[in-house]
């Protein structure tokens, strides 16, 4: 056994002649399609959260539902007049703007900006904000001078029985 | 091309496949089509048991 221990077997300036890697560094055929087959099972397993996303949002589950909200009294509103309130929660301040005899508008107020507080500039009849200058549109809530880049987040009201009702907030779509 | 690449390139077909439907079920998702992107994302599970039988079948056959 020391014998056998301490010979040399071979003349030899390496000793890695007794590792047989036996090809497997090779991409041979069945190498190159067990790869492909891995290919495809992390394509589909990377679908399945979307899939999962995507279901959720057919759901429903995405668009939030808020109990409706009383903001005021359509003969405490003259047109052209602006009243704050908040909604969907009590740190959510928004504005409701009468536009017209049956028009109103309503947006969370909060500029997209810095988060300034957006108010109603009745004799220019656009939406200012006082903090950097900011100014949207106040049909669509959309930006129209200043540094904000999205619109405001539009809340959809309904007038019933001579009060207005806060009933949602539009989705945001980039 | 000998019959025993038909396998890869059923395969390769099927990684075609996968890309194109990843791109449009991403795409479906952000355009809030969503019943498109469940429909891809389903191709796209399914084609992964697919690629699996082809390439059983591929390795049977050929060694
Ligand atoms: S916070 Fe409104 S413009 Fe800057």
């Amino acid at each position: 056994m020391t014998d056998k221990n301490n010979k040399i077997p071979f003349n030899e300036d390496n000793y890695t002649h007794n590792i047989n890697r036996n090809n497997e560094r090779k991409l041979d055929r069945r190498g190159f399609m067990k790869t492909l087959v891995g290919a495809a099972g992390v394509f589909a397993v990377s679908s399945l959260p979307w899939g999962v996303l995507a279901a959720k949002e057919l759901n429903g589950l995405g668009d939030k539902k808020y109990p409706k909200q009383k903001i005021t009294d359509v003969k405490s509103l003259p047109i052209g007049d602006a009243v704050e309130f908040s909604f969907p929660g009590e740190h959510d301040s928004a504005i409701l703007i009468r536009l017209s005899e049956e028009k109103y508008v309503a947006y969370q107020n909060a500029c997209t900006h810095l988060r300034c507080p957006v108010f109603w500039k009745k004799d220019e009849g656009e939406m200012l904000c006082p903090c950097h200058h900011g100014k949207f549109d106040v049909e669509t809530g959309a930006p129209t001078a200043g540094p904000p880049r999205r619109p405001l987040p539009e809340i959809y009201v309904k007038v019933e029985n001579g009060s207005v009702y806060a009933v949602g907030v539009k989705r945001y779509e980039a | 091309m000998k019959r025993s690449y038909v396998s890869v390139a059923l395969l390769l077909a099927v990684l075609f496949m996968n890309i194109i439907v990843t791109q449009f079920m991403v795409h479906q998702y952000f355009y809030e089509n969503y019943t498109n992107t469940i429909v891809a994302a389903v191709i796209n599970v399914i084609l992964f048991p697919a690629a699996f039988l082809i390439y059983k079948k591929g390795v049977k056959i050929n060694d």
